[in-house]
């Protein structure tokens, strides 16, 4: 058998497996296993170019094999940082590569009490402070994280901006793809905001018994 | 496999392009006091030809908020008649669509060609954020964002109307759009006023709603519309609320700063009135005459 038919029979099998892996591909239903098998499917099909002398394809196929592997890179990165969140301190920081950057002027309401909320903040820099109830937000704070899971869908308080700072916002939208593309972030997801719903619940439980206790030792005196 | 199960699956995959699938107008919100439904109802109507159904039903959740909170009737109707017309603002894409319902409501017999001035900020304003901003960009930097245009809205031919269509069609992306975003700030924001004036100030309530007449049309007199309602809520309405400014007349002093304000893009006249009724509440003796 000579180089010919051998780069022949090679590139023969290579279109025969990337023929099989773009039938994976399509009948994945998730983002990670689509990615995974995109990628598989770009491997042969360079490797398949080489013997074949079809050089044109190699560029287009490097160009999906990067793109392929970065997302794939940001989806398992997204699940293990939602994971890690669960089990640390609840934080929502890895929220922030799908976000997008606003800058906020003092004085400047970023929503009102009761409007429908349609995406959740996270403060970066700057002061801001929850009108009605005169509580103010640290930096790193994540706000109307719960309201895309409540059935009311509106604010429960207003939210204006002290000292001009900088904000993240994503849309609930954005996070339902996420939530639909992906089913490992998405259980996540919900544990989280469920842990941070008892923690809120937790947390106003012991300020009720506080003020009860309060209540209690003026009625004593 | 269902013809229906298919149709819809491809009518979600297309659904920024395509009309939204839902088209069954909201109910009325519950408790309307009597007078006001038909008000409502006038105005579910006009947003279901301006945007939609979900667009129309924002608006009856945003009148639910006020019913039974002890605005009187004819406020509220007012104000659901004010918040259709500020929900239904004037840009590019809404007054194409009503010039082809002109022409359509007269059957074809009313056709005319009418010239709107814009300013090419204002007509970007109007598409997806996405879009926009680097069209900003560049019109900024090579200083035509205040630039005006001219552009004609005819249904004289064929391809007038066929244009008309086209642009009433973007309606699907007014949603996304920067306009957009600003007009939901400021209803929000009217909204918000409305409902602290009937917690601090009931009387003040219709002469609030009422500002809403202040922000209308489109162009320079939209913008010095907004700018003097701006000037008013800051100066006069959200210190007395806060607390910080004390006018037991706040209704009062709100005609006296609307009857002040001039189409004049440096306030000048409003400036001074709404300065004066401050200096009058400040000064000494002032609160002691209004008690």
């Amino acid at each position: 058998m000579d180089h010919s038919q051998l780069a022949q029979h090679a590139s023969t099998a290579g279109a025969l497996f990337a023929s099989i892996f773009l039938v994976a591909t399509s009948t994945m239903q998730t983002m990670i296993p689509l990615r995974l098998f995109s990628i598989l499917t770009n491997l042969v099909l360079i490797a398949t170019a080489i013997p074949s002398h079809n050089y044109l394809v190699i560029p287009v196929q490097l160009a999906m094999l990067v793109l392929n592997s970065y997302r794939l890179h940001q989806m398992l990165q997204l699940v293990r940082d939602v994971k890690r969140s669960v089990g640390g301190d609840l934080s929502m920081e890895w929220l922030k590569p799908f976000m997008t950057e606003r800058k906020c002027a003092a004085g400047e309401m970023l929503f009102y009490k009761d409007e429908k909320a349609e995406d959740m903040l996270y403060i970066v820099s700057g002061r801001f402070r929850l009108v009605e109830s005169g509580i103010e937000l640290p930096v790193g704070a994540i706000v109307g994280e719960l309201g895309m899971l409540s059935p009311s869908n509106v604010r429960t308080q207003s939210l204006e901006c002290i000292e001009g700072g900088v904000i993240l916002s994503v849309s609930y939208d954005q996070v339902e793809q996420l939530y639909v593309q992906n089913p490992a972030f998405g259980f996540y997801f919900l544990k989280l905001a469920s842990a941070r719903l008892f923690q809120n619940l937790d947390t106003l439980e012991r300020r009720l018994a506080q003020q009860t206790a309060q209540v209690a030792e003026a009625r004593i005196a | 496999m269902s013809e229906d199960g298919i149709v819809s699956s491809l009518k979600y995959l297309f659904a920024d392009f395509l009309d939204e699938e839902d088209s069954t107008p909201p109910s009325l919100p519950e408790g309307l006091p009597e007078g006001v439904a038909p008000i409502v109802s006038e105005g579910i109507h006009v947003l279901m030809d301006y945007q939609g159904a979900s667009y129309a039903r924002l608006y009856v959740e945003r009148l639910q908020r006020f019913v039974d909170k002890g605005i009187a009737p004819a406020t509220l109707g007012e104000m659901a008649r004010l918040m259709t017309s500020r929900m239904a603002y004037e840009d590019a894409i809404r007054i194409a669509q009503l010039k082809l319902f002109e022409y359509r409501d007269s059957e074809g017999r009313m056709a005319s060609r009418e010239d709107k001035k814009f300013r090419f900020d204002e007509l970007v304003d109007a598409l997806p954020e996405i879009a926009a901003d680097p069209i900003l960009t560049v019109l900024d930097k090579i200083g035509w964002s205040h630039r005006r245009v001219s552009i004609p809205f005819s249904t004289k031919s064929r391809l007038g109307i066929r244009r008309l269509k086209i642009e009433a069609w973007l309606r699907r992306w007014r949603m996304f759009s920067i306009r957009y975003g600003e007009e939901r700030r400021w209803v929000e924001r009217w909204l918000h006023m409305i409902a602290r004036s009937l917690v601090k100030q009931p009387a003040a309530t219709a002469a609030v709603v009422d500002t809403a007449t202040m922000v209308q049309g489109f162009g320079d007199a939209y913008r010095q519309g907004l700018a003097d309602w701006h000037t008013v809520i800051d100066s006069l309405v959200k210190p007395t609320f806060d607390g910080v400014l004390t006018l037991a007349d706040l209704a009062g002093a709100i005609a006296e700063a609307r009857a002040a304000a001039m189409p004049d893009p440096r306030q000048a006249s409003l400036k001074r009135a709404i300065a004066q009724i401050r200096a009058r509440v400040t000064a000494p003796g002032a609160s002691a005459a209004a008690e």
